[in-house]
């Protein structure tokens, strides 16, 4: 640059509009998201679209001995109808394990489970074609508790075996813990299923570009697996695949793995024209992930004094037919059923196991959710045996700098459970509450 | 009889994957002739605002204007991989890498700011939109200016950032060993009204010490600690799946109740930060911790209030009214006893 003076004349002065970080400034998406200018996966649309609909299983464990789409093919305005015989590459995803069908082949393993697909001009006629779909089943026995599911003579979700994975957490004697403890509480507790309910079901589009490359358009929490799962089953390269996220209205953990994101493509591939597919609420709650049911038996020993001495527990995580993030989920349960508190000795099992019912997977909280509605109950039964303020025997236990974690992790600076404790102190006495009642055990 | 009590919930998270699966994020920014920046990230925008805190990142970086910040956001044609929007980890993973990607922009604008100004490039800074040299008052460019330099000059207008977030593996027959790079921390406290009589309860107060390392944008840390509580709210109060024999038969919302309006207390939201030295600018992940402690605060609260526990995670007035003896609740299926749930051998 010859101009040097320019430079040097320029005054130093505050930017037009810097805000330094810790402020809160508007979000980039607000203005789109409350004019309604957003556009979320159904509000996508390409000339000539069609709408897919899919056929759901009505049994939650049954054998697939024939399939009759012969009458919904024949319908005006159906452009195609699809089973697994029709997917061109391998019929199989999964996030963690790819052990889930797209489409059924010879056994459906929960009810809701996808087993045809049809693409149509209208929304009506699709559904209309997926209610003339004939299929034939039989019902076999099913497993619906995780309990059941463990049992030698259990019929089999998967043909390895109904165990996913089995979790092992062992630090310390625990045995020497719960000797050296002068109260005991122990317990079982059931955790319930939840589904996410993201306000836009998961939806998406796809259509094949001029240059031939698949495009889709959806509700998803990662589009670069999308592609790769997406490329599998297509039997395509997957750099001749594009996704793309659009709006998404919430996921939550729903839309970790692929949603529709396999069933757009297939219909687009089979039509070669754009094809959207919109669950609605119902489709949503059927064919998705869920949070995943727990059962866990649990003791907790503490000193007199009021020191965490040891634990012991066993968790069953109910994680339905196919692993999606099962695996993983109910590992990280094992880990966090102690809490955010400094156990010497800490013994703890986890078993995810498959059942036939509705399929559960990644959801906010991952595991911990479940963890903590254990490990926060056994603090105010322990704290309410040994007499003492609940905040204060958390205050007591609670992790800090230099204590080690249920895997021996050592914790460093960053260690701020004590201070969202004392932050809540300070509140209870701001606002002058107080426990209401000495809590007797029950 | 109306009857209340306050109950508190703490957790621990680790924040993402843990026990080495691949945890990784990559981000591009672009600096354009006119001094604007633009990131490419493959994090998703779920509605959580990811894409506002990685522009506030990049607006601290370059001293920037927030506005003329701009995002470009997952798509496989023109994003860099940024792993999954999960595990609480996009500030986190996908916020260093941004900040990488920054340093990276930052060193080329440097080297070519020294060769302008003529000074050494360990004395030139960016600050508030402006390049100067730390030794030479009056040695200033503007970033504007520099930008289009880079262009005019072929540089290099793109940087590249990686975060690799992958931790050792723990022990397959112990689970000993450092699973997480960094744990999130929250504590809640809920104060409830039992009416005894109907098994009903309500959420009077929620307030949320939630730690989040560094708030980059306590909004929506707020917007996350409401929409988290009542997420739990929903789960503790009303939110069930009803399965039998495999069969969800509450799988629409006419029968699935999910929390409005109306069951939402005050909500306190208490951001704490105890910094994270392996955060950008200290910030811990915090989407599940504002979740996490509400429904066993809530279960805490209940059992203050009426002395009597829940044990099922589900506070409905029907189970409510089971743990107070108004209703036989030992026949119901699904009631466990210790014996039926043998611990596994050591």
């Amino acid at each position: 640059m010859s101009d040097t003076q320019e430079i040097i004349e320029i005054k130093f002065a505050d930017h037009r509009g810097y805000v330094p970080i810790g402020s809160s400034v508007i979000r980039e998406d607000a203005l789109a998201k409350v004019t309604g200018q957003a556009e979320y996966s159904g509000d996508i649309s390409r000339p000539g679209m069609l709408h897919g609909k899919v056929l759901m299983s009505p049994f939650p464990h049954a054998l697939v001995k024939h399939i009759d789409t012969s009458k919904a093919a024949r319908m005006q305005g159906v452009h195609a109808v699809l089973t697994a015989k029709d997917i061109p590459g391998e019929n199989v995803f999964g996030i963690a394990i790819a052990d889930q069908q797209v489409l059924a082949d010879k056994k459906v393993r929960f009810v809701g489970e996808p087993v045809a697909l049809v693409a149509a001009e209208d929304p009506f006629i699709a559904a209309e074609a997926v209610r003339s779909i004939k299929v034939e089943y039989e019902p076999l026995q099913g497993v619906f508790d995780p309990l059941a599911g463990i049992k030698e003579d259990a019929p089999r979700v998967q043909e390895q075996g109904n165990i996913l994975l089995h979790t092992k957490v062992r630090k310390g004697d625990y045995l020497k813990g719960f000797a050296d403890a002068d109260v005991v509480v122990e317990n079982v507790y059931r955790t319930h299923g939840q589904d996410h309910v993201p306000l836009e079901p998961e939806g998406g589009i796809a259509w094949i570009e001029n240059d031939g490359v698949l495009t889709i358009y959806s509700s998803s929490q990662y589009v670069f697996r999308d592609r790769k799962q997406v490329a599998r089953v297509l039997n395509l390269p997957v750099n001749r695949v594009r996704s793309v996220n659009t709006t998404v209205g919430g996921g939550f953990g729903r839309k970790d793995d692929v949603t529709v994101e396999i069933l757009v493509s297939l219909l687009a591939s089979a039509t070669l024209k754009p094809v959207r597919l919109v669950y609605n609420r119902h489709e949503s709650m059927m064919t998705q992930t869920h949070r995943h049911p727990t059962i866990t038996r649990v003791r907790t020993g503490a000193t007199k004094e009021g020191k965490l001495t040891s634990m012991e527990g066993v968790v069953y995580g109910d994680t339905g037919p196919y692993s999606s993030l099962g695996i993983f989920v109910i590992k990280k349960m094992a880990l966090h059923l102690g809490g955010p508190y400094y156990f010497p000795n800490y013994k703890c099992d986890s078993i995810s196991v498959y059942t036939n019912n509705p399929i559960a997977g990644a959801f906010r909280g991952f595991g911990i959710f479940q963890s903590a509605i254990v490990h926060e109950q056994q603090m105010d039964e322990l704290a309410a045996k040994l007499g003492i303020d609940p905040l204060e025997f958390r205050l007591k236990n609670c992790l800090r700098e230099g204590l080690s974690f249920s895997t021996g992790q050592v914790m460093n600076e960053a260690c701020g459970i004590a201070a969202t404790l004392e932050r809540l102190k300070e509140y209870m006495a701001e606002h002058s509450l107080r426990f209401s009642r000495n809590m007797e055990v029950v | 009889m109306k009857v209340r009590g306050i109950g508190i919930g703490s957790m621990v998270y680790g924040v993402g994957y843990g026990f080495s699966r691949p945890d990784f994020a990559s981000a591009e920014v672009e600096i354009a002739p006119d001094g604007t920046v633009t990131i490419w990230s493959g994090a998703s925008e779920l509605g959580q605002g990811i894409r506002t805190v990685l522009s506030q990142i990049v607006a601290q970086e370059f001293g920037a204007a927030y506005e003329d910040i701009r995002v470009i956001s997952a798509d496989t044609d023109k994003t860099p991989d940024s792993g999954p929007v999960s595990a609480s980890r996009s500030t986190y993973v996908q916020g260093n890498a941004v900040l990488a990607a920054c340093k990276d922009l930052k060193q080329e604008l440097i080297s070519l700011a020294s060769e302008l100004m003529g000074v050494e490039s360990n004395l030139v800074e960016i600050q508030n939109g402006q390049i100067a040299a730390k030794d030479k008052i009056g040695k200033i460019i503007s970033f504007s200016k520099l930008a289009s330099e880079m262009h005019v000059q072929g540089r290099r207008t793109h940087g590249f950032g990686w975060h690799n977030n992958r931790t050792l593996d723990v022990d397959k027959n112990t689970s000993q060993g450092d699973a997480y790079s960094s744990y999130a921390w929250a504590s809640q406290l809920v104060e409830v009204e039992v009416d005894t009589q109907t098994g009903r309860v309500k959420i009077l107060r929620l307030a949320s010490a939630t730690d989040v390392g560094k708030a980059i944008n306590p909004q929506l840390i707020e917007g996350q600690i409401e929409g988290g509580a009542v997420q739990g709210l929903g789960f503790a109060l009303m939110e069930e799946m009803q399965v039998e024999q495999g069969v969800f038969n509450n799988a629409n919302l006419s029968t699935y109740l999910i929390p409005t309006a109306a069951d939402v207390p005050p909500i306190d939201s208490l951001i704490v930060e105890v910094s994270d030295p392996s955060g950008p600018y200290g910030a811990k992940g915090m989407a599940e911790p504002a979740t996490i402690p509400t429904t066993p605060a809530i279960l805490n609260a209940i059992a203050d209030a009426i002395s009597k526990r829940v044990r099922y995670s589900l506070a409905s007035p029907e189970n409510v009214l089971k743990v107070l003896g108004k209703i036989d609740g030992s026949g119901k299926e699904g009631f466990l006893l210790l014996e039926d749930i043998p611990y596994p051998v050591a």
